[in-house]
């Protein structure tokens, strides 16, 4: 187990270069330069060159990266190139926002869904099975922006329950309470989809574990729902659903982008798109390594609980 | 279902605790804004977005500023200023006794920091910094001179009559020397100046605060503090300007603004500003060589419809780039108005009777570009009409800005905010032929002798009765050559609670909350 971890983790590095390499040439290639995009289009040639100068980018393109890479091994991520601020703790700030949102949102889609996905399996063909079915259907196909405004106009402009952006109320709030009026919003909206996919799947495997000899055994022995549900088949259920979890994680990092977007939640998403339309190279390369290491962490986290659940799995 | 019964009240205990939470009453002396977008900094010789500078400009102010409602220039840290008679050296004379939030005294010396910092690449914070204009701005300023303690001159290369609009830009804002050797590269993120409101905090993402400077010279704002909150999604900045958390907006969205207009709980304001949207003709390119085909394409565009239908009431039709009812417009330009006949007539003329197929370059977005796709939509159909087939490409900002510069548009929508009324910030560098891309920002290629040398003679006497008269001459020639379907001067819109008083929109797009006081 040790020694898995420790050569996974070992894996990191390599992935990680090889994801820097790729957004810095992206960013590279795409049309256009940090100091054309700031100049926009009031431009005239000599303060596009005297900008390009002061940004560094009239260096050839290896010179830029290994300047770059050069200072990361240092653990300095750079300045970025038009806030002039420290990457790393601009980027460490904001990820904390993301987290939170991210972490709450998978925690609702997971227990909602797990716990939806189980009401539809036990009561197959029931009148919430049904109702669960087309809200699912719902909770897919609906746009994240399009769900966060309605929320948004119903909860905050309409009932005027909850705050309709932001993290903290600009004065007077700052606590916990008003942490999580803020966060309600956003972590709902960013969990619709992912409470249907998981919904969808738990009751698909429980299901079909409920089918297995061993529950039909198990309810033989006189043993009642309760126990037949949470204990034997729910456990044997769950690795397809952890997989789904985990790559759901991932697909919520990604996908905060626009939900902090519409409630100006304050993640690393919007600030890795202000820097992609900036082409602030080391904005983005700092921001992407954040979250390109979290998803490997994800990654590792599940396939780590694979072997907690089933004993049969064995790390090499 | 002990677990599920656990874990529901996991779920709901949160709500309940959030659902409980009062909503907080703004406190008295604190205005809150919504800003489209965070600013990138507060140094306004370092950025180029209206979102920094609304905040920035808060904080540093020029020698020269903008009267109220408009952009004729008033005096603000110089008190007066002489021009040699050759239109080479302006000498200011500086306001006594004017400190910096610091407490350091702004002084020529601080004049002299603030512009050669810019243009000087050996000058010490030229390195903790970049400035984006310097060439644009001052690159026509040859020296600086100390006079004494409250004099400062400036000489100049050339003549250059709009030098002292120039000095009312942003990028002229007087920065406290102390305050940016000793801060460095972070003297951007919190600049220290002379300006009513001094910086507080900025929590990324989140909000800037800037607080009352109790000793601003010209008597400290009525209101204690202004907090700057970035909210991209307007139906969010919409929602909390309506359920009171945010006190005032601007770029109300067109489509939102019927909905506010007579409502109960807001007052919304609508002004000009001195900006232009055109879609612009590569001049040198074949047909649009052809003067017929550009007055074509002039007859053929429903600018009307676009003011009306996309824009909503948030642009006003132009006729020409300078700024209508300002001292340098042309009050009886003749319009291009709606007529595809003769539009026609026109083609048919330059030789091309079942017109032909060109291309159309469009940015999703962009700072004044209002709503780009959709009026770019407006003319592709309003020139199909007309037998000109165009193929609409649209693009990211940083790529369509970065192709402008390959020369090889044909037709392509930009807009322009000079910021000032002086036709000078417009009509040269779009119009004047030194300004021809990559040199300058002359993307139509337009090129007329006659135009040139009345901008030039324009540039050189500093008489603004004798410069409107020629600027007047300039935008004649301009209209009959077309170079541009001229569209739209943008209506800004901002929408303020009730308890906002005194706010007024300005047409340089700042945005002065030194002027609010709340009820």
């Amino acid at each position: 187990m040790g020694r898995f971890l420790a050569r996974r983790l070992l894996h990191l590095g390599p992935v990680l270069l090889g994801v820097s390499v790729i957004v810095f040439l992206v960013l590279h290639l795409a049309p256009g330069d940090p100091a054309e995009v700031m100049l926009g289009a009031n431009a005239n040639k000599e303060d596009l060159e005297r900008l390009r100068v002061q940004l560094g980018l009239d260096q050839p393109l290896y010179v830029q990266y290994f300047t770059w890479i050069g200072h990361v091994a240092r653990g300095d991520l750079g300045r970025s190139l038009w806030m002039k601020r420290p990457v790393l703790g601009e980027v460490l700030e904001r990820f904390k926002a993301t987290l939170l949102l991210t972490g709450t949102a998978l925690f609702l889609s997971t227990v909602g869904g797990i716990a939806l996905g189980i009401a539809s399996a036990t009561r197959a063909n029931s009148l919430l099975d049904r109702l669960s079915a087309v809200a699912s259907l719902f909770g897919a196909s609906m746009p994240t922006f399009w769900l966060g405004i309605v929320l948004m106009v119903v909860f905050s402009l309409w009932l005027g329950w909850l705050p309709a952006s932001g993290m903290y109320a600009p004065y007077g709030g700052g606590d916990l309470r008003d942490l999580l009026a803020h966060l309600i919003l956003p972590a709902v909206t960013l969990a619709a989809a992912s409470v249907t996919i998981i919904a969808r799947l738990t009751r698909a495997t429980m299901l079909e574990t409920l089918g297995q000899d061993y529950v039909r055994t198990a309810r033989a022995k006189g043993l009642g729902d309760r126990p037949v549900v949470w204990r034997h088949a729910l456990k044997n259920a769950l690795i397809p659903i952890v997989t789904v979890v985990g790559v759901q994680a991932g697909y919520l990092l990604g996908g905060a982008v626009l939900t902090e977007t519409v409630f100006a939640w304050p993640g690393v998403g919007t600030l890795v798109v202000q820097g992609i339309l900036a082409r602030d190279v080391p904005l983005v390369q700092g921001g992407v390594l954040v979250i390109a290491l979290s998803f490997v962490l994800v990654n590792l986290a599940v396939d780590t609980l694979y072997a907690w659940l089933d004993p049969r799995i064995k790390f090499q | 279902m002990k677990i599920g019964r656990l874990l529901g009240l996991a779920l709901l205990l949160p709500l309940a605790l959030a659902l409980g939470a009062p909503v907080n009453a703004q406190p008295v002396g604190t205005l809150v804004v919504g800003l489209v977008a965070e600013p990138v900094n507060l140094d306004p010789a370092q950025v180029t977005d209206f979102n920094s500078n609304r905040v920035g400009r808060r904080i540093v102010e020029p020698l020269i500023t903008f009267a109220e409602e408009s952009t004729k220039i008033e005096p603000n840290l110089a008190e007066s200023w002489t021009i040699s008679p050759d239109g080479l050296q302006y000498t200011f004379k500086l306001r006594k006794g004017v400190k910096f939030h610091d407490g350091t005294p702004f002084n020529a010396a601080a004049v002299k920091f603030s512009i050669e910092r810019q243009i000087n690449a050996e000058h010490p914070a030229n390195k903790i910094g970049k400035y984006p204009f310097a060439n644009y701005f001052f690159g026509n300023v040859k020296s600086i001179e100390v006079m004494d303690e409250n004099t400062v001159r400036f000489i100049l290369k050339e003549p250059r009559a709009s030098f002292l609009v120039v000095m009312a830009a942003a990028a002229a804002s007087m920065v406290s020397p102390t305050a940016m050797m000793k801060a460095g590269v972070d003297f951007a993120s919190a600049p220290v100046g002379t300006g009513p409101f001094r910086y507080a905090a900025w929590t990324r993402g989140q909000h800037v605060t800037l607080e009352k400077f109790p000793d601003y010279w010209k008597g400290a704002p009525k209101i204690d503090r202004v907090i700057y909150r970035p909210i991209v999604e307007d139906q969010a900045r919409l929602t909390e300007l309506l359920t009171g958390t945010l006190d005032l907006i601007v770029g109300v969205p067109a489509d939102f603004v019927a909905q506010l207009e007579g409502h109960a709980k807001v007052n919304l304001l609508k002004q000009v500003g001195a900006h232009v949207w055109y879609l612009g003709i590569n001049n040198s390119k074949k047909p649009f060589d052809d003067k017929r085909v550009r007055q074509a394409l002039n007859y053929a565009v429903n600018k009307e419809a676009i003011v009306r239908d996309v824009l909503k009431g948030t642009g006003a039709v132009s006729r020409g780039p300078v700024l209508p009812g300002t001292w340098g417009a042309e009050p009886n330009l003749p319009a291009y108005p709606y007529d595809p006949a003769r539009a026609k007539k026109l083609l048919a003329e330059a030789g091309f009777p079942n017109g032909f197929s060109t291309s159309m370059w469009v940015p999703e977005s962009g700072s004044g570009m209002q709503s780009p796709v959709a009026m770019a939509i407006v003319m592709q159909s309003n020139l199909r009409a007309v037998g000109v087939n165009v193929t609409l490409q649209t693009m990211e900002w940083g790529a369509y800005i970065a192709k402008l510069r390959t020369k090889e548009q044909e037709l392509f929508a930009l807009s322009w905010a000079a910021g000032s009324e002086d036709p000078d910030m417009v009509m040269y560098p779009l119009f004047h032929s030194s300004q021809w891309t990559p040199n300058g920002p002359n993307r139509a290629m337009y090129k007329n002798e006659k135009f040139d040398a009345l901008l030039t003679e324009a540039r050189h006497v500093t008489d603004q009765a004798k410069r409107a008269a020629l600027y007047r001459e300039a935008q004649k020639i301009l209209v009959e050559d077309a170079p541009w379907v001229f569209v739209d001067h943008e209506i800004q819109i901002a929408a303020t609670s009730k308890r906002v008083q005194g706010f007024k929109l300005h047409p340089s797009f700042d945005l002065r909350t030194e002027t609010v006081s709340l009820r």
